[in-house]
């Protein structure tokens, strides 16, 4: 035992937690966001809907870490915002963005309470990246980041939750390298004191490194009521309990390979529930494995595995996706004389028109399948299996980064008929330093990304299924002078063939199918001036214009025509 | 190599036991929803002489290949009554098909053949099913029937008609809403709105003898008007009034009357149905200004009076008005 050291293992201390001299810091970022838009439809077709709208806000979030010791650290964050034309502090908020307290207890423990991010594994919780871009350009990218700044969607795909966590580590000098433990708790949801219980969330993990080539880890993960929160016994329970495992080890001093595999469980009860739709447990499990290759020279990852995910594998933290689909875009939000509600398109995602989510949901939410069919709800999406394969160069100095995606997966359970439906995806993409090509020194880089799927199904007429969606992004950035950008960006959505969309219950039974025909396309054309005042300040000042056709019976044509400035400043 | 080897071994193993669920599949069959239409078990139907008022009833049996919409017309021969029952099930069964003798509106069914016929509006090329039974007793009426004027005029009840208006009884069960008899008005009254009324009375004097909660008592009357039709041109006014002091005499300068107006807005047979309770607003949601204690009590009621008016402009003015009836907690059910 004398041989056995603790060492604590801090997963995310910041740098400025060690800076024990200092007490105080201040931090922030601030940002204004103008938007002038107009909607162009067939007057014939809607002279009911107003076709302009202004709008805007200007905020700043005022962060402050406070160091009381050595050991402790308190992080707030403080957001005014201030909504273009409400004057004198009439469309003034005033809100905590953040506020966590963290530190190490007893030179152990490391702890976070409050506002926290938290990822597991992406099969039990995971954040994963919401439909509409593959290597999309920067004039799109820079507008999307302000949706995940203020949504807390962080590029390491973590969720925010408000809770508690810890986290401490044991070293070994034999036998093995170190086991570590983690674990946080969080309140996904309030009860209302007469029908709805309280909804907590809690999860932890035990990794054991046996060395620096192999480790294994138990994850489990539960989303359930509190029991005695309401008069009610009804109780709803979620468990997700995987084994996962990590080898690397080296052919030659160029080339490592290695293999992951994640593999698991899920169970859910509704407990006491009334309702006979509730099904009294449902549980599945699933396996992921993968064999990946890394070449030094060139700097390639080649990631090459297999899945099986079952139909009934349900593991909220993991497939809750950032946009709900069943709601309709901020702004013009119905169209058309009959004032029907419009579908969310690819740009109400990145113009903050949709709806998001900021809690884990217990069901598994609405998708549009013409968006995305193969995983709609993240690597963990239900009922996949197959093969995938990812390989990304990032060393090239003239290809800044090249990747290519390609997935091939089938149902394990078919949805209304025995016959599977395959998923085929294949995607692409790169950016190109045209001036290195050319020799200039002033930037011109080009975004390329395609992603072609398919979706299929044989057997008669009445459940054959050919459904197929090509998603185009194309970027352009040229440094004209000094600190002066130009911008420009288009994407191009296309989906046509059928489908049949599955409509659940309130326990994820599948109750329907609706039958839908697709021909659908969306172009997006953008460009604008950026001048980088530094790294941390820029100003953006664009065009973008979205045209949306729908070719289907009854479908409605439409486009949207917008002009914004994005003021961004982080100090 | 040899650690490759023992991966690529376990990955096998892995792939080796993957599921293939070959049997089940979620949701509902989908060749029951999207399915091509065929008649699996033909059309049965378990009577083809109903006597409603026995309790009888008619269940159409059947089963389909595929949930689709299904409507089952039923006509009635002479009264022209039509009833209508519409699904979407795969299996029509005493579930779903069942026929107990109402009609959809006036006019009710008489003793008479009602004709069947199936449609299925959404499949093309599918065939329309027909069949017929023949009704040999009418379904009972829930609720207190005041008069379908098939007994004649009432011993007690008093009438008025213009001078120029043919206003009474009249037996036909091709035109009557239920029954064979309905009241008539026709005439043509140029210098006036009012054509002609019946006041409705108990034959031995009194009150009806209706429930005393007005909330849930609906009064309920069948109305036709042929000529001078129009929401600005012909409707019934009724009086309902109230013996408060219980002397058996509507007192008008010391009792509640109730007026209710309902102008005519269709050529075919119109159910007239209110709440007891709600005779005491008028046609603007405001609170009646009656005589009386101002209370809406249907125990007290001791005369209906229905009254026809027509636009004096418009030329001749006729209307039928048929089946006097108050029902609980709902509305008439023809």
């Amino acid at each position: 035992m004398k041989r056995i050291g603790y060492i604590l293992l801090l997963l995310f201390v910041s740098q400025n937690f060690w800076a024990q001299e200092r007490k105080f810091q201040v931090n922030g970022d601030a940002r204004g966001y103008m938007f002038a838009k107009n909607m162009l439809i067939d007057p014939a077709l809607d002279s009911i809907n107003a076709p302009r709208a202004n709008y805007g806000h200007t905020l700043l979030d005022l962060g402050f870490s406070i160091f009381p010791n050595a050991n402790t650290e308190i992080i707030s964050s403080f957001r005014i915002r201030n909504e273009l034309g409400g004057f004198w502090g009439g469309g003034v908020s005033f809100n905590v963005r953040q506020l966590t307290l963290r530190g190490v207890a007893g030179n152990v423990v490391k702890y976070n309470l409050g506002d926290i991010d938290l990822k597991m594994t992406p099969y039990t919780l995971y954040n994963f990246q919401e439909e509409g871009s593959i290597n999309e350009a920067e004039i799109f990218s820079l507008r999307r980041q302000v949706v995940h700044y203020d949504m807390f969607y962080m590029p390491n795909n973590t969720w925010r939750m408000q809770g508690a966590q810890i986290g401490f580590g044991l070293q070994f000098n034999k036998f093995l390298k170190a086991i570590e433990f983690s674990g946080f708790i969080t309140r996904q949801r309030p009860t209302d004191g007469i029908t709805i219980p309280e909804r907590l969330f809690g999860g932890g993990t035990i990794t054991w490194k046996q060395n620096d080539k192999l480790q294994f880890a138990f994850n489990s993960i539960s989303l359930f009521d509190l029991t005695r929160t309401i008069s009610d016994s009804i109780r709803y329970k979620n468990n997700v309990n995987t084994f996962s495992l990590k080898y690397r080890n080296a052919i030659n001093e160029n080339i490592d390979w290695g293999f992951d595999a994640e593999a698991g469980f899920s169970n859910v009860n509704y407990i006491n529930y009334v309702n006979p739709l509730a099904p009294d447990l449902q549980n599945d499990w699933f396996y992921d494995a993968s064999f990946n290759m890394h070449f030094k020279k060139p700097k390639i990852v080649m990631n090459l595995g297999y899945k099986d995910v079952g139909a009934d594998f349900f593991s909220p933290g993991a497939q809750t996706k950032r946009v709900d689909f069943t709601k309709f875009p901020g702004v013009f939000q119905q169209y058309t004389n009959a004032a029907l509600g419009r579908p969310i398109n690819l740009t109400d995602i990145i113009n903050f028109n949709a709806d998001y989510s900021f809690q884990i949901q217990d069901r598994l939410m609405a998708y549009n399948v013409a968006y995305d069919n193969i995983n709609p709800h993240g690597i963990a999406t239900p009922n996949r299996r197959g093969v995938y394969l990812n390989a990304e160069r990032s060393d090239s100095v003239k290809f800044k980064r090249s990747f290519i995606q390609i997935a091939q997966l089938f149902e394990s359970r078919g949805m209304g008929t025995n016959l599977k439906k395959s998923f085929t995806s294949i995607g692409a993409g790169t950016d190109i330093r045209i001036n290195d090509f050319l020799g200039w020194k002033r930037e011109l880089i080009v975004n390329l990304g395609v992603r072609h799927d398919i979706t299929s199904r044989g057997g008669d007429v009445f459940e054959k299924i050919n459904l197929s969606s090509t998603l185009i992004d194309f970027g352009l950035s040229v440094n004209l002078v000094g600190k002066l950008d130009i911008l420009f960006g288009a994407k191009y959505f296309q989906a046509k063939g059928n489908e049949f969309i599955t409509q659940r219950n309130a326990f994820n039974t599948v109750n329907n199918f609706q039958a839908i025909d697709l021909d659908v396309s969306e172009t997006t054309f953008a460009a604008g001036l950026r001048y980088k005042f530094s790294e941390k300040n820029q100003l953006l000042v664009n065009y973008q214009n979205h045209q949306l056709k729908n070719k289907t019976t009854g479908g409605i044509n439409y486009g949207i025509s917008q002009f914004n400035i994005l003021y961004t400043l982080t100090f | 190599m040899k650690n490759l080897i023992i991966y690529s071994f376990l990955v096998s193993l892995i792939f080796g036991c993957r599921k293939d669920d070959k049997i089940n599949f979620d949701g509902p069959s989908l060749a029951d929803s999207f399915g091509p239409f065929a008649i699996i078990q033909d059309l049965s139907i378990n009577q083809y002489e109903v006597d409603f008022s026995a309790g009888q009833q008619v269940v159409f049996s059947m089963e389909l290949s595929k949930n689709t919409n299904w409507i089952i017309q039923i006509e009635g021969e002479n009264s022209g009554a039509v009833r209508t029952i519409i699904g979407n099930e795969r299996i029509l069964s005493l579930d779903n098909a069942v026929w107990t003798g109402g009609a959809n509106k006036f006019p009710s069914f008489n003793l008479e053949k009602a004709y069947i016929t199936i449609t299925f509006p959404n499949e093309a090329d599918s065939p329309t099913l027909l069949d017929s039974v023949l009704i040999t007793g009418l379904k009972q009426d829930q609720g207190f029937l005041i008069t379908s004027f098939e007994e004649g005029l009432g011993a007690a009840w008093q009438q008025f008609n213009q001078t120029t208006v043919a206003g009474t009884i009249t037996c036909d069960p091709a035109l009557a809403a239920k029954g064979s008899c309905f009241y008539s008005w026709n005439g043509t009254v140029g210098w006036d709105w009012a054509i002609g009324s019946v006041t409705i009375r108990p034959p031995a004097g009194g009150s009806f003898g209706l429930p005393a909660n007005a909330n849930n008592l609906f009064f309920n009357i069948a109305f036709k008007a042929l000529q001078n039709v129009g929401p600005q041109n012909s409707f019934l006014l009724f009086w309902f009034d109230e013996d408060d002091n219980g002397d058996g005499v509507f007192t008008l300068n010391s009792e509640d009357r109730f007026i209710f107006e309902y102008w005519s807005n269709t050529l075919d047979w119109d159910l007239i149905s209110r709440k007891y309770a709600d005779l005491k607003f008028d046609a603007d949601g405001n609170v009646q200004q009656t005589n009386g204690n101002g209370l809406t009590e249907p125990s007290k009621l001791i005369s209906i009076n229905v009254f026809f008016l027509a636009n004096p402009n418009n030329g001749n003015a006729q209307a039928y008005a048929d089946h006097l009836i108050f029902t609980l907690n709902e509305p008439y059910q023809p």
